[in-house]
């Protein structure tokens, strides 16, 4: 019985050590996932991180404004700025933490330099994968964009297409089924690894740590507690990146000491 | 592109894709469904036990089609959809699992019509001499008429509703634009219109297939 009262003693003691507390909301795979990773050394430091895993997209703003939580972790900065400009929130980016690249892959070509003229494209019909898409064969040098304030350009806002590409609108994941009718497909990492392109193919070529779409973390504009600093030095940190890397293999990026600026 | 001139834009030319789509579906599904309901029809005719065996393995295989969600139906004929068009994706690589969505649907509906022919009607035929083949096209084709038109119209309008889902492969129509620009992309004016058009193609079809129907009754004095 006294053992019991120790151990509860031992309990309550550590978790009053606690000098600060940091609730973060997040989404459960991977942001929770990562946020884990880094609960042990926050903790040495007398912080301690309570994750609430909050799998909706609009939720954890609205939990970050009215201060039920000191940040959240599950969107990129395209999003944030749609979700500021309609809810008039007051934000701002601590970090970015990791990307879920798209890439464009290919069956018969190796590489861009051979572009096929007349090639067909499959791309993702969602707005946000479709626009990312688009953006990324602009990237590529197959096809220009015109400059739209929308952050979701469509197939219509093709201002030139130089190689003549036929640019079709697929469901995400169907993309990796179509690869073999196409020459080239835009897709999503997460589903080229379940449909089992990756790691058989290699992307030709990748969206970039330094994309947009980058996660982030948010918390309130002008909040500058310390321990939010420490936070972002261990998300940042060399361990979270092997994390990433080693956990989620071609799926996710990291993407360390670039912070997306708006 | 304000959401009116995306309308006008876009409808167009799906407008057209949905015809083409529902249109040669409905013209393959047709003679498919004809087949296999007639094959149904006389498998379960026949008194010998080879017949019950092959209309209860035919009536499985039916209602595996019948059960199969369509978008999982496309996807599960990728393979198949390829060796026949060439390619799993766009508008004609629709019309695949379009067809096979619809064939064993008219087939049941092909089935039901043709039970409905009095039975001494065919066994007058029989004794008159007629073969399997001519009580077939010469009896119960005419005979079951109405009903099958009236079950071909039925098989058309529910292939306007399931080409909504030819988006998912590239493939174009009302149903994707209703889908990619008046859901995904919040465009209620496209929303609006795409609906509209479907309910008039799919009056047009319904009125169509009524006009039919009361022509043949008329010529035969029926009405």
């Amino acid at each position: 019985m006294t053992k019991l009262c120790w151990i509860f003693l031992a309990l309550l003691a550590a978790c009053g050590h606690c000098k600060n507390q940091i609730k973060i909301a997040a989404s459960s795979v991977p942001h929770a996932e990562i946020l884990r990773v880094i609960e042990p050394d926050l903790k040495k430091e007398g912080i301690c991180l309570k994750v609430v895993e909050v799998d909706d997209y609009s939720l954890p703003n609205r939990l970050l404004a009215e201060k039920q939580v000191d940040a959240n972790f599950f969107q990129h900065l395209p999003f944030l700025n749609v979700q500021q400009s309609q809810f008039g929130y007051q934000f701002e980016v601590l970090t970015a933490v990791h990307l879920e690249p798209l890439g464009i892959y290919s069956l018969t070509v190796t590489n861009l330099n051979e572009i096929v003229t007349g090639a067909k494209v499959a791309i993702p019909s969602d707005p946000t994968n479709e626009g990312r898409a688009l953006q990324l064969l602009e990237t590529a040098g197959l096809i220009h964009l015109r400059d739209t304030c929308d952050a979701y350009p469509t197939l219509l806002d093709i201002a030139e297409n130089p190689y003549c590409l036929k640019i079709q609108e697929i469901d995400a994941a169907f993309l990796p089924r179509a690869l073999q009718d196409v020459t080239y497909a835009v897709i999503p990492s997460n589903f080229a690894l379940q449909g089992g392109v990756i790691p058989k193919h290699q992307a030709l070529v990748q969206e970039s740590a330094d994309s947009p779409y980058a996660n982030i973390v948010v918390i309130r504009e002008g909040d500058s507690r310390p321990s939010l600093q420490i936070l972002k030095q261990h998300l940042t940190s060399e361990k979270v990146g092997r994390f990433i890397q080693e956990t989620y293999r071609g799926v996710l990026i990291p993407v360390s000491d670039t912070t997306p600026s708006s | 592109m304000s959401q009116l001139e995306l309308v006008l834009h876009l409808v167009p030319l799906e407008l057209l894709n949905t015809i083409y789509m529902v249109v040669v579906s409905a013209f393959f599904s047709c003679f498919g469904g004809l087949f296999l309901g007639a094959l149904l029809y006389q498998t379960q005719k026949e008194p010998q036990k080879i017949f019950s065996w092959a209309y209860k393995l035919l009536s499985f295989v039916v209602n595996i089609g019948r059960s199969i969600p369509f978008a999982i139906l496309i996807v599960a004929l990728i393979p198949w959809t390829r060796w026949v068009v060439g390619t799993s994706i766009g508008t004609t690589a629709a019309i695949v699992p379009l067809t096979v969505a619809a064939i064993p649907f008219f087939a049941r509906i092909v089935e039901g019509a043709l039970n409905q022919v009095d039975e001494k009607i065919v066994q007058a035929a029989l004794i008159m001499g007629s073969t399997r083949w001519q009580i077939f096209y010469k009896v119960l084709i005419p005979e079951a008429l109405p009903s099958l038109v009236q079950g071909l119209t039925l098989t058309t309008v529910t292939l306007i509703s399931y080409s909504a889902l030819a988006g998912l492969v590239g493939g174009g129509g009302l149903g994707k634009l209703a889908i990619q620009y008046g859901y995904q992309r919040f465009n209620g004016t496209m929303m609006c219109i795409t609906l509209v058009l479907l309910l008039a193609l799919v009056e047009i079809a319904q009125g169509i297939g009524d006009q039919l129907v009361h022509h043949i009754l008329k010529k035969r004095g029926l009405v």
